[in-house]
């Protein structure tokens, strides 16, 4: 059934947000924004180019929420743990061997002598992340709505617990320093323009437009002979491995990883970028992403104290957090679809010429 | 031996506690509620801050009473206009709210422990023979079965209570009856908010001290108790807590240095049981999806 669907006129009654088809400008649009932030916020001094990193690594976690989250519509708090285990994947691979065995003297032996490349590591921490994924995936997705957020909560405190008790396998309680860092923006920027060309790709993909039927009515796409868990155990393992991806970016952009890198602030603060920017699209990931660090950063410089003129703002700590949690519960109350209403990116001329 | 089990006993009393006022708001309105930490971190906070002030009993009348009203500001502010989200939004919603308010501590209380003796007594010790227990345990021993028993009685032989049961077990047809949703879902949350300042009192007894994030680990385990105990029922949930908060004490006592795992176990079962029984243990059958 599923090699032919035919190309019906979209329903006038309600549009479905998120990809369809793939069009060209809808790939294009966000890739052009994120290059041209990225240069022009990193020409700013070396502070600004620090902040447009961890900011590309996060971008890279926005994304691997969107193509599960957006595409399935299930909640899933779990991701954080494939980034946790990316991270230290691609961490403990890249540490001198000399930093191992000095300061984690119970690591398990091969990890101890593992030594290899940035791009390399990348790779590793892909692969682990993603059979993490789908070997948690093939029972957590057999849940719908509360209980899989329930059960994929229950599993990023499963990892937090076994990574910072568990020292053969990683730093436990410690940071794990010495982690080589990324020499240039430019390689976080091709891994992210990858990243985007991927989730873009899969989302409207046959898969991807099978998985969002079964988003917008389960029941009906199980009719036309969907098995809806075994697409979103394939949506679960490809967000897992592009997670682990974005732990292993944020460790090589940090120098070093530890364990509550990854937890509960990690995941709110992403999804709560998703929710803002729209999940239902990669542009709506790319535009909650920007505009919740701009924000952030914003106001993370006023909580420091900021002097523009004569004026001088001083915030009290933890005005960033109320921000864009009171963000994140507006947007669900009035715009529950985010800031982009869930759609691709396009250029506001083009669509008014077409009448849509 | 005897202590053992009365700690597991006192425990569990807490969780309980702590899991009911997470599955009352849960069967009224499907809402995971994980703000009902940011709940019990308020009712400290009002404890540590007018318990050297005022005393002890208008301190504990001024964090119930500042309690319960912000539970109610929750429900009018938040969750009244998400009446028709989807319990994966909700859930969302109300990690947002949990954010915001530990950060909102933390803007006005700081981000250090604030730390204040409320009830020094507490603390002291009864002799049994060759056993000691706190008198806090035995306190929270008692104060958990009075306020279970306050709360069966609430819910089962009061009206509010009966229509707090008949919005649980089928809301639109409870509307349809004439059970008025906002006064029921608002009573839900002010009950929730009591027994959040109940436990927020216990609590702050046992540590001494209140910081921005001290209710997150009484509701995420909290939160296992309700969802082994049956999301939906209220027995189950109150079951499930003290289940969780007892086998935690007994953990401690038996695994010694493998103690630290505990929390791993823990949330396997979670997934086990949600794996197998997606509505719990004891779960009702008003929330099976329909189709």
């Amino acid at each position: 059934m599923a090699g032919h669907i035919p190309e019906l006129t979209p329903l006038r009654s309600r549009a479905v947000p998120g990809v369809t088809r793939l069009r060209l400008v809808e790939l294009a649009g966000p890739i052009a924004v994120v290059v041209v932030l990225t240069y022009v916020v990193s020409s700013l001094g070396a502070a600004s180019s620090y902040l447009v990193q961890g900011t590309l690594a996060v971008l890279v976690m926005v994304l691997a929420l969107q193509v599960f989250i957006g595409n399935s519509g299930v909640l899933s708090f779990g991701q954080a743990a494939f980034a946790m285990v990316g991270g230290f994947a691609s961490g403990l691979a890249t540490a001198p061997v000399r930093i191992k065995e000095n300061l984690l003297k119970d690591l398990w032996e091969p990890l101890k002598v593992l030594e290899m490349g940035i791009w390399p590591s990348l790779i590793l921490a892909v692969v682990v992340g993603m059979v993490v994924a789908f070997v948690t995936g093939v029972f957590l997705m057999r849940l719908n709505g509360l209980a899989a957020g329930i059960a994929t909560f229950a599993l990023l405190m499963v990892a937090d617990n076994v990574f910072f008790n568990w020292k053969a396998i990683g730093p436990g309680p410690q940071v794990l320093p010495q982690v080589p860092k990324f020499s240039f923006v430019d390689e976080s920027l091709i891994l992210v323009i990858i990243v985007i060309v991927i989730v873009y790709l899969v989302g409207t993909s046959k898969r991807g437009r099978l998985l969002r039927a079964t988003r917008e009515d389960g029941l009906a796409a199980r009719a036309l002979g969907t098995s809806v868990w075994r697409l979103r155990v394939l949506f679960f393992t490809i967000s897992g491995g592009i997670a682990a991806l974005s732990g292993a970016m944020y460790a090589h952009h940090a120098g070093a990883v530890s364990v509550r890198d990854f937890y509960l602030g990690f995941t709110f603060t992403t999804l709560a970028m998703l929710v803002i920017g729209g999940a239902g699209s990669v542009w709506g990931a790319v535009v909650g992403t920007v505009v919740v660090a701009a924000i952030g950063e914003v106001l993370l410089r006023m909580e420091q104290g900021l002097t523009i003129g004569d004026i001088s703002i001083v915030l009290p700590n933890g005005a960033r957090g109320v921000a864009i949690a009171a963000a994140l519960v507006a947007m669900l109350i009035w715009r529950q679809r985010g800031l982009t209403g869930g759609k691709e990116f396009s250029l506001p001329q083009l669509r008014k010429r077409r009448g849509r | 031996m005897i202590q053992t089990i009365l700690d597991a006993l006192s425990n569990g009393g807490l969780y309980g506690l702590a899991a009911l006022g997470i599955g009352l708001v849960f069967g009224v309105m499907r809402l995971i509620n994980f703000a009902h930490g940011e709940l019990i971190a308020i009712g400290a906070y009002l404890l540590v801050v007018t318990v050297p002030n005022v005393g002890l009993p208008l301190g504990l009348l001024i964090s119930v009473t500042g309690t319960a009203i912000l539970a109610l500001l929750m429900e009018v502010g938040v969750f009244k206009r998400l009446r028709y989200a989807g319990p994966a939004v909700l859930l969302i919603a109300s990690f947002g709210v949990s954010v915001f308010l530990q950060r909102m501590y933390e803007v006005i209380f700081g981000a250090l422990p604030v730390s204040a003796q409320v009830a020094p007594w507490m603390n002291g010790v009864i002799q049994f023979g060759d056993t000691t227990v706190t008198r806090g345990t035995i306190l929270t021993i008692v104060l958990a079965l009075g306020l279970l028993g306050a709360m069966w009685f609430f819910i089962e032989r009061t009206t509010l209570g009966l229509q707090i049961r008949a919005a649980s077990s089928d809301f639109n047809t409870a509307r349809l009856l004439g059970v008025r949703s906002n006064r029921v879902l608002a009573s839900a949350f002010v009950a929730s908010g009591v027994l959040a300042a109940a436990v927020a009192f216990v609590a702050v007894t046992q540590r001494g001290s209140v910081d921005p994030l001290f209710g997150i680990n009484i509701t995420i385990l909290a939160l296992v108790g309700t969802v082994i105990g049956g999301l939906g029922s209220l027995q189950g949930a109150a079951v499930g807590g003290f289940l969780v908060g007892a086998t935690i004490s007994l953990l401690n006592s038996f695994l010694g240095s493998y103690r630290v795992y505990t929390y791993t176990w823990l949330f396997l079962l979670v997934i086990i049981v949600l794996l197998v029984r997606p509505g719990g243990i004891f779960s009702s059958k008003a929330l099976k999806e329909r189709v």
